[in-house]
């Protein structure tokens, strides 16, 4: 064979002709030759395949839809064109063909990539929903989450607003409290969504039921996402450049807080009400603010001490921060009050272009294509740069045998990301710089830049995080016999990563140094599958296809890195390992590496009678090296069928109903993807620091001790979940109405977790166990329409429902409760997972009312604390005290529904879209909010204007907010308890596009297919009661919808973009 | 065309049969260190190093450095009146709720604590757990490796057992695997004395590493926990027999040093007083994780020492108690606290300022570092400059666990210099007196108590054991003159006294003793307790203290509850087992 040389398609083509013509000099019958249109519109179809049915021989159109051909008169043309009802043509007399070909009615014929095989949308039994790239050409694809969101019923996606960070991706529901990522195979292969470009897709097959899924076996119960990737198509070379460019606008509101004087006002009210003052005087005092009755704002601020203008200590001649001598950095004390918010949150830009070629002969069809992206964050110094490529070539050597490849190249660099809660950690007095306009620190003299955030932010710009990724996989077929095809496919990923960061140590090195860390590694997974296919239609009307294969899969990842300190200058040149100061103590070395497979057997049956009835069964067999040898091994099977009643007689003319299908499954799968290959060892290790002891008492060396770092659990296997689900799908009036509805139950068992086990058992990483049982039950209802309302005037309709009720059945072993991990939290958990409660209950002490008067404390349950203006808990068992058994579960973070709202509309060349997404009846904590109202604890903080102007008082008996108090304790908010609770509901408008395609008679002169221009805007503008900075808020699968000053993804963006095909 | 077929299907066929792939399920556990492998004579030794790393309190887990130490200076000396929190308001702010008992079974600190004594526990099981497998371990290896770890596990339920009193004890038994850990907080001092008696009947009187745990180690924990039930009988001859025949685990017997103060300086660690001690070590690779971390905190700010970071205060209570009589040498011991000795608070640095002038007992200035008295070798304590908020915690600086300026290149950590090698000094020789002392004024010879106590004034009265003037006071670096730098004067009970006065005001010598001795050591909370008066004293403190830190307003000790800290609800929590009803119960009032 030639070899193929894909950056010079011209030549394919040139060498497509030659190979057709060969061909065809065998039969040298009738010339042929003609149009293919687009029945309703008459606009000519480029690139439609004509074909001699019985033969590997055809054409395509060119650009203006004309085909030409030889053919044996009384042979049978058969045109196809994607999205369209393919033609048969039987050559008679005519030798001028004009074809018109029409769209297929919401592409019931058209044939979607699922489990293994592809399949006809009709001939489907599961509840797959198929986002196709025709639907998302009004979305700049720079973003993942912009294509799901909202688009599919089932399928959640929470993003976050910061640029790389991947968003969280669930279908139906919350199955487990680990991760809930679903699986998502691209081509074949596991991947990683995050990694490709989107423009790169051609659509997305959404695997929502276990009839399914199951075929993924333990991998598969979160759902999966089957994405297939642009194939070049037969027909002349085209190609299309893509760009946008914008800008993202900070939110102008941030955050309400005091000023300077408000906040010094109200440390004075704290430690007045809580009687913190000199007894003689009655005045508080304080280091900054003096100790008269009123709080006097210093001039300048000197290692945490104010004082007025014109102290010595303020004299710029004092001023050092200089190793050697004493620390003593002067900050004018700003008495206007810095907005960190808008220190840290700039306007930020972002760009990105795509450029693809691609084409092919009938045989063989290539697309190349390669894209940058290059976005900032609003939040200083974050953002993603993404460089991705693509080849995706195939070959049919002959009629029996195929085979190809696709390849994706990927690099991504982001920044060291964002410290968003710094906006309310930082007090208002404190300026960006000191008087020598060096970045001013807060905390202590020496604390170094690093204790500014803005300094932290732009002294990281040079910090990197880098990651290559080559990603794809190549397969052959064979066709052993008519109906029965072998297919192996071996693919995988190599992904290459590289972090470094330079963290800038305090101003005096004595109290700490400057220090460099650099971490590599690897990681290279494979997957190959080997599959045999049989399908044969019997009698005409049975079909019956059958698939056996086996899979192996193999992970094996491998990192090293160090630390090193003490650096000559901050140059970040010199930003080596090698380049520290040498001292041994000063330096750190790592290498680790996992590695786990994954061995399975495939196997499914497909039988169809008459188009009518569907029946399908899988069958697959896993066996995973994560899990130990008890529970290694495990069996998912699943059935399902589906009835298209409209094939029936008495439907078969219905006017207005087109197409009905009724479905059901039921299935096992699995889950492993929570667990580390460690999990079934019991570890033990020896660090420095953690084990070492000086045994011999010589102050300056250690011996080498190990302690125990993870208990291991051999009898853990992988969480199991059954999915019942019935649905329909219905296309109504010719499809100006479809339907579709999904009823499910999922029960997911053995949940994979580590366990909270009780300090008393020793530190350690807890092993993974199967904890419990989650029961999800939801409705997913898709409802679509599609239209004229005059010639020029279309309109399409999209809405996506969702809506579950999640609930833990069960929870094995000790423990009768899960507490998520929010351990971080010094009032305890926030999070409760119990059983009957929704997953990510809100739990915690609920407050019913704040005591007025000292007969309500008198009066009420004993409670610890307990005070006027201070919290009144629920007395939730009315034993008349208030004890940790009194904590209920008072919120849930689960929405009621959501739904995503597409409009799309077209008048003549004008198309305008918007997409809106609207969460409904769902509750936040406000944990950043709760520690700008509530005084005490956290009392270096900026606090809200609440906290000190709407406060409980005996004058504002009805404020939420408790008396202003000093200390923390059990009646404010040293528990957690409900004062975060929020209403999280929203309707957002996520985006609104306007574009313009130039008129083809245009663009013809200057050999343009098409050139749209649009202007976009995103987050337009927000519905909510919540007052925190955005309501959409990620978190883990255990603990979610807590705002603990999560990155805004409600930020407003204006792009303007071009579409350009040639 | 065929035979390529054919080569694709005998390809697919082979690589189908190929494809079976079930013995790659077997993976191993790649640079990890298992259970196997630890159970040899090596690796339980290994093991029981992991288990005398966490004396200091820290490892293993992310804790909170400064909550765990066994240095105890939050619960033992801040909750025990002896100093304030220090640094400036709301920075670690449990800390303060500690002191003013108002911290809840919530507070952070107390869980990572408790997970630092139960991770010592487990540490020492894990010793005997894995002694049982290893096979290359002969029967003396065993019984000694068995009286080490359960010497160490005396020490960490010990640690718990005085914080919290309603504890569980933790067995080799108890592990995940076996599932049997929601366990009933009833520990009693019998599970712990059990374990030190094994200690005390197996473990050699020297060893060939001076940190570990000896017999007499042993002994005197055991005397300890005796003290703690006040067991005096049982006390009483572990006690005597220490005195008399006692040595450290390097062969030296036990005695006071010379200098009261050489217990605090790094260059003679591990001397003949100290009878257990937490090893610590710098420069070592750790990073500093292997020094002094729980007493990070504790330095003068702003000063040549370090930046950072002004914590742990001593209280003008502490330094009252240090004034002497001028004409007998002794301490006031009821009406010390009448006359403050007074200080510079509210001055600057730049204002002048004259110390007290009034006769004082030397170990003040090795326990409290006040301004106009030489800070070590650091230069003349300036005051103000280098106190992080006079106003907030007064004008005072912890100075026991300081390092002298000269031991800064070998002792103190590169990384950080509030890392140092300074031991813990779990229990020294001072102490075991004490004790004994204690024992005599309840069940034995008043006279033999007071000799006793003056063996301990006798040191402290050593002229060369005073802090002394520097040559030249603006180059420390110099030395020092024989001039002491106050007016110390300190004299031993006269004979008879103890005898003379009675049990009340012998028994009240000893405890003033204690106090004075082991001044922010860690103590003295555990001692009032013990003693059964921490709700008189520490309120009495709290009515006068209020008056010079505002924060105290309003602050009570409540009696029957405030004794014990409450157990973290996180463990109460977890303790639920299959009946859902937890098995470990809350303390008394909280």
């Amino acid at each position: 064979m030639k070899k193929w040389n894909y950056s010079k398609p011209v030549k394919i083509f040139t060498l497509t002709i030659i190979v057709y013509f060969k061909c065809c000099a065998a039969f040298s019958q009738q010339k042929i030759s003609g149009y293919v249109r687009d029945m309703d519109d008459k606009l000519p179809l480029s690139s439609a395949s004509i074909i001699i049915e019985g033969t590997n021989t055809g054409t395509s159109t060119d650009n203006n839809g004309f085909f030409r051909l030889i053919a044996k008169k009384g042979s049978t043309l058969v045109f196809s064109y994607l999205g369209y009802t393919p033609q048969e043509v039987t050559i008679g007399n005519d030798t001028v063909l004009n074809i018109p070909l029409s769209k297929i009615i919401s592409g019931l014929d058209e044939v979607v990539v699922t489990g293994y095989t592809s399949q006809k949308i009709k001939e489907i039994t599961g509840a797959v929903s198929v986002v196709s790239t025709a639907d998302l050409t009004s979305v700049p694809d720079g973003e993942i989450e912009k294509i799901l969101q909202g688009k599919v019923a089932g399928l959640t996606v929470i993003a976050s607003g910061e640029p790389g960070v991947p968003p969280n991706i669930r279908i139906n529901g919350i199955g487990n409290f680990g991760d809930v990522t679903p699986l998502y195979i691209i081509d074949g292969v596991q991947g990683d969504i995050n990694q490709l470009n989107p423009n790169d897709i051609e659509s997305i097959q959404v695997l929502k039921d276990a009839g399914s899924y199951s075929i993924y076996g333990v991998r598969g119960a979160n759902g999966v996402l089957v994405i297939t990737t642009k194939k070049g198509k037969s027909g002349k070379a085209t190609m299309n450049f893509d760009n946008y460019t914008g800008v993202q606008e900070p939110l102008s509101h941030g955050l309400d807080l005091l000023n300077p004087q408000g906040q010094a006002d109200l440390i004075w009210l704290a430690l007045k009400n809580s009687g913190q003052v000199d007894p003689i005087t009655g005045n508080p005092s304080s280091a900054l603010y003096g100790n008269g009755p009123v709080p006097v704002l210093p001039d300048y601020v000197v290692n945490g001490n104010g004082y007025p203008s014109g102290a010595p200590q303020v004299e710029p001649s004092a001023y050092n921060i200089a190793p050697g001598m004493p620390i003593n950095q002067i900050i004018k004390f700003n008495k206007q009050g810095t907005d960190w918010f808008h220190e840290l949150f700039k306007p930020a830009s972002i760009q990105n272009y795509v450029f693809s070629a691609s084409g092919g002969s009938d045989k063989n069809h290539y697309l190349f294509s390669v894209g940058y992206l290059d976005q900032e964050g609003t939040f200083l110094e974050t953002y993603l740069k993404k460089f991705t490529a693509r080849i995706n070539t195939d070959f049919n050597i002959n009629n029996a045998i195929r085979f190809g490849e696709n390849l994706q190249l990927t690099q991504s660099q982001l920044g060291s990301g964002s410290n968003t809660s710094a906006v309310l950690f930082t007090d208002p007095w404190l300026p960006v710089y000191d008087i020598k306009g060096n970045y001013s620190s807060e905390n202590d003299a020496d604390a170094g830049p690093a204790d500014n955030p803005v300094a932290a932010q732009k002294l990281s710009k040079d910090n990197k995080n880098t990651n290559w990724q080559v990603f794809g996989n190549a397969f052959a077929e064979v066709d052993i016999f008519k109906g029965l095809a072998l297919r192996s496919s071996f693919g995988g990923t190599f992904n290459f990563y590289n972090f470094y960061n330079y963290a800038y140590g305090p101003y005096d090195p004595a109290v700490g140094l400057d220090s460099f860390t650099e971490n590599t590694g690897y990681s290279s997974s494979w997957t190959w599958t080997n599959t045999l296919n049989y399908s044969k239609v019997f009698a005409k009307k049975h079909s019956l296809k059958i698939l056996a294969g086996t899979e192996n899969v193999s992970n094996y990842m491998r990192g090293q890195g160090g630390t090193s300190k003490g650096y000559f200058s901050d140059d970040p040149n010199l930003r080596f390992l090698g380049n520290g100061d040498g001292v041994p103590s000063d330096q750190t070395v790592f290498s680790a590496a996992t590695v786990s497979f994954l061995s399975s057997f495939i196997s499914r049956a497909e039988y169809g009678y008459d188009d009518k009835y569907f029946f399908t069964a899988t069958l697959r067999n896993d066996g995973s090296s994560v899990f130990g040898p008890e529970n290694r091994f495990g069996w998912f099977p699943a059935l399902s069928a589906a009835w298209r009643i409209t094939q029936e007689n008495f439907l078969k003319n219905s006017s207005w109903l087109t197409d009905l299908k009724l479905r059901g499954s039921w299935g096992e799968s699995g889950y492993n993807g929570n667990t580390n290959p460690l999990n079934q060892f019991t570890v033990y290790g020896g660090s420095n620091g953690q084990s070492f002891y000086d045994i011999f008492g010589t102050g300056t060396s250690v011996v080498q001790g190990y302690n125990r770092v993870q208990y291991g659990n051999a009898k853990t296997g992988w969480q199991k979940d059954i999915m019942t689900d019935a649905g329909f799908e219905s296309l109504l009036w010719n499809g100006k109405l479809s339907i579709t509805a999904d009823w499910y139950d999922k029960k997911s068992s053995g949940l994979l977790f580590p366990v909270a086990l009780p300090a008393l058992l020793g530190y350690g990483t807890p092993p993974n166990v199967n904890v419990g049982e989650v029961e999800n039950k939801g409705v997913n209802v898709t409802i679509g329409s599609k239209g004229k309302f005059s010639k020029d005037l279309k309109w399409d309709l999209n809405m996506a429902i969702t809506a579950y009720k999640s609930k833990v059945v069960k929870l094995n072993g000790m423990t009768d409760f899960y507490d998520a991990g929010t351990a971080s939290i010094s009032a305890g958990p926030i999070v409760d997972n119990a059983i009957g409660y929704p997953l990510g209950s809100f739990y915690g002490y609920k407050i019913i009312g704040i005591f007025q008067n000292q007969t309500e404390v008198n009066n009420s349950p004993a409670q610890e604390d307990k005070g006027v203006g201070r919290f009144r808990y629920l007395d939730a068992n009315g034993d008349g005290v208030i004890t940790d058994a009194d904590r209920v579960h008072f919120g849930d973070p689960n929405p009621k529904f959501t739904a995503g709202i597409n409009i799309g509309l077209t008048y003549k060349d004008f198309d305008f879209s918007t997409f809106n997404y609207w969460v409904c009846g769902n509750d936040v904590m406000d944990m950043l909010g709760e520690s700008a109202d509530i005084f005490p604890g956290l009392v270096f903080q900026p606090k809200s204007k609440a906290a000190l102007y709407d406060s409980w008082t005996p004058q504002n008996p009805n404020a939420k907010i408790p008396i202003v108090e000093y200390d923390q304790n059990f009646s404010n908010n040293a528990v957690i308890n409900s004062y975060p609770l929020e209403k999280g509901s929203y309707f957002r408008n996520k985006t609104m596009i306007l574009g313009y395609t130039l008129p083809a008679s245009f663009l013809q002169k200057f050999k343009i297919n098409k050139f749209r221009v649009y202007a976009e805007v995103t987050n337009l503008f927000t519905i909510t009661k919540y007052k925190g900075l955005d309501p959409e808020l990620s978190g883990t699968s255990a603990a979610y919808g807590i705002d603990f000053g999560n990155y805004p993804n409600n930020q407003k963006q204006y792009l303007i973009g071009i579409n350009l095909n040639f | 065309m065929k035979n390529l077929k054919n080569v694709f299907i005998a390809a697919f066929a082979l690589a189908i049969i190929g494809s079976c792939y079930k013995s790659k399920l077997n993976q191993p556990a790649p640079g990890e260190l298992t259970a196997e492998e630890i159970a040899t004579k090596k690796g339980v030794d290994g093991l029981l190093i992991g288990a005398y790393s966490m004396l200091d309190g820290l490892g293993g887990s992310p804790a909170i450095t400064y909550a765990n130490s066994t240095s105890n200076w939050i619960y033992g000396s801040i909750c025990g009146s002896e100093a304030y929190k220090g640094s400036i308001q709301g920075d670690q702010q449990q800390i303060t709720d500690a002191e003013i008992f108002i911290a809840n079974a919530n507070n952070i600190y107390f869980d990572s604590k408790w997970g630092g004594a139960y991770e010592g526990v487990q540490r020492a099981n894990s010793v005997l757990r894995n002694m049982r497998l290893a096979k290359d371990m002969s029967t003396a290896d065993t019984i000694e490796a068995k009286a080490e770890a359960l010497f160490l596990r005396a020490f960490y339920h010990f640690e718990a057992k005085k914080m919290w009193n309603k504890i569980p004890f933790v067995d080799e038994s108890v592990t995940y695997d076996a599932g049997n850990y929601h366990i009933v907080n009833s520990t009693t001092w019998v599970h712990i004395e059990n374990d030190l008696i094994y200690a005390v009947n197996n473990l050699p009187r020297t060893q060939a590493a001076i940190g570990r745990a000896n017999k007499y180690a042993a002994e005197a924990l055991l005397a300890k926990a005796y003290m703690f039930e006040n067991k005096f009988a049982q006390a009483k001859p572990l006690l005597a027999d220490l005195i008399t025949n006692g040595e450290t685990a390097g062969g030296s017997k036990y005695a006071l040093d010379s200098q009261y103060n050489n217990n605090f300086n790094i260059q003679y660690k591990n001397s003949a007083e100290s009878v257990f001690a937490c090893q610590n070590s710098v420069n070592d690779g750790s990073g500093g994780s292997n020094g002094d971390q729980g007493d990070a905190l504790n330095f003068p700010v702003n000063s040549p020492v370090t930046g950072c970071c002004g914590f742990f205060q001593p209280s003008q209570y502490l330094v009252n108690h240090f004034k002497t009589d001028p004409v007998t040498g002794l301490p006031d011991l009821d009406n010390f606290n009448e006359v403050a000795v007074h200080n510079d608070e509210g001055l600057q640095s730049s204002d002048p300022f004259t110390p007290y002038s009034g006769t004082l007992d030397p170990r003040l200035d090795w326990t409290v570092g006040r301004r106009g008295i030489p800070y070590l070798d650091w230069g003349v304590d300036p005051g103000f400059n280098w106190v992080r908020d006079q106003s907030f915690s007064g004008p005072y600086l912890p100075i026991k666990n300081v390092y002298y300026q000269a031991q800064a290149a070998m002792y103190v950590d590169n990384d950080w210099n509030q890392l140092t090698a300074m031991n813990i000094n779990l229990i020294r020789f001072a102490d075991v007196l004490l004790w004994a002392a204690e024992a005599e004024v309840e069940i034995g010879s008043l006279d033999q108590a007071e000799v006793y106590v003056n063996m301990i004034r006798k040191r402290a009265a050593n002229p060369a054991g005073f802090v002394h003037t520097y040559v030249d006071p603006s180059n420390p670096a110099t030395g020092f003159t024989n001039t002491p730098a106050a007016n110390y004067f300190i004299k031993p009970y006269p004979p008879g006294y103890f005898a003379t006065q009675g049990q009340t005001i012998a028994r009240k010598a000893v405890r003033y003793e204690r106090m004075l001795e082991l001044a922010m050591e860690g103590h003295r909370f555990f001692d009032l307790v013990r003693w059964g008066i921490a709700a008189t004293e520490i309120n009495a403190y709290f009515l006068k203290e209020k008056n010079l830190r505002t924060y105290m307003n309003g602050a009570v000790f409540t009696p029957n509850k405030n004794e014990y800290f409450p157990i973290p609800q996180t463990e109460i929590d977890l303790s639920k087992g299959p009946s859902g009803i937890p098995a470990m119960t809350q303390n008394p009032g909280y």
